[in-house]
């Protein structure tokens, strides 16, 4: 069956066999955290660092890549193929744990630093994730 | 333009840039998408500086300050890795994520500051 090239994720140009929609589904979702992790890592340089909503975010980001991994660990994905992806999974997770992850600061808004109006730019963030509209997620 | 507006701006500007920073090692690094995305925040960055010139900012270390990040920012911008040849990858049968973008959605997080 014909491979086609669907992502690179880590510097990797990820290939899969036409319509093979769960290996497709777990790469769209590394392609997407790939980019989430990147904003959230430029906020935690920013006054976001030492308050609530980037944490809570970091942490939303890790329980979301535990519970992408047992889906991905419980899925029919190749093999081979499914070693890798855990392998950029676990990278990622790596990535995640290595942000602010303390929620009990108060959150910049109400501390009257941020003042950028009624946004956030950590959901903001973790909303890139959305884009992601196909395939469905697999029914494990 | 107010000085917290400029620095909402830079501070939106930084976030944008990293998550476009991520997508040059993807997929978007040949989308014409990431192409027009350069484009549109080295010009943000460009007004940036302008928007600075012309505020009435009485403390000049505060100046510099912004000068400096927003200076950084746009290199940042500028050194965004786009490929020569651009097309989009959905037309191009590569990108299978849906009918969004997470470029246009990454330029899109700047709305966010009122």
């Amino acid at each position: 069956m014909a491979k086609a090239r669907c992502g690179r994720i880590l510097g990797e140009d990820i290939y899969i066999e036409e319509g093979d929609t769960t290996t497709l589904y777990f790469i769209n979702q590394l392609r997407g955290y790939q980019v989430v992790l990147a904003a959230l890592k430029a906020l935690g340089q920013d006054i976001c660092h030492d308050g609530c909503s980037l944490p809570s975010t970091v942490n939303k980001v890790i329980k979301r890549l535990g519970k992408l991994k047992n889906d991905l660990e419980a899925s029919d994905v190749a093999g081979e193929k499914k070693k890798s992806l855990l392998s950029k999974i676990d990278s990622f997770w790596a990535d995640a744990n290595r942000l602010p992850q303390d929620t009990s600061q108060t959150c910049r808004k109400s501390a009257g630093e941020c003042v950028i109006g009624s946004g956030c730019f950590a959901t903001g963030a973790l909303n890139l994730i959305n884009q992601i509209t196909e395939p469905e997620a697999p029914k494990i | 333009m107010e000085i917290e507006v400029l620095k909402n701006k830079v501070q939106g500007l930084n976030i944008v840039l990293g998550a476009l920073q991520a997508a040059t090692g993807e997929l978007c690094k040949r989308c014409i998408g990431l192409e027009g995305a350069k484009t549109k925040v080295g010009k943000l960055a460009k007004k940036l500086g302008m928007d600075l010139d012309a505020a009435s900012i009485c403390c000049e270390k505060t100046k510099a300050d912004l000068q400096a990040r927003i200076d950084s920012l746009s290199k940042a911008a500028e050194e965004l890795q786009v490929a020569e040849e651009c097309e989009c990858q959905k037309t191009a049968g590569n990108c299978k994520l849906g009918e969004a973008c997470f470029v246009n959605a990454a330029v899109d997080l700047m709305k966010l500051v009122q």
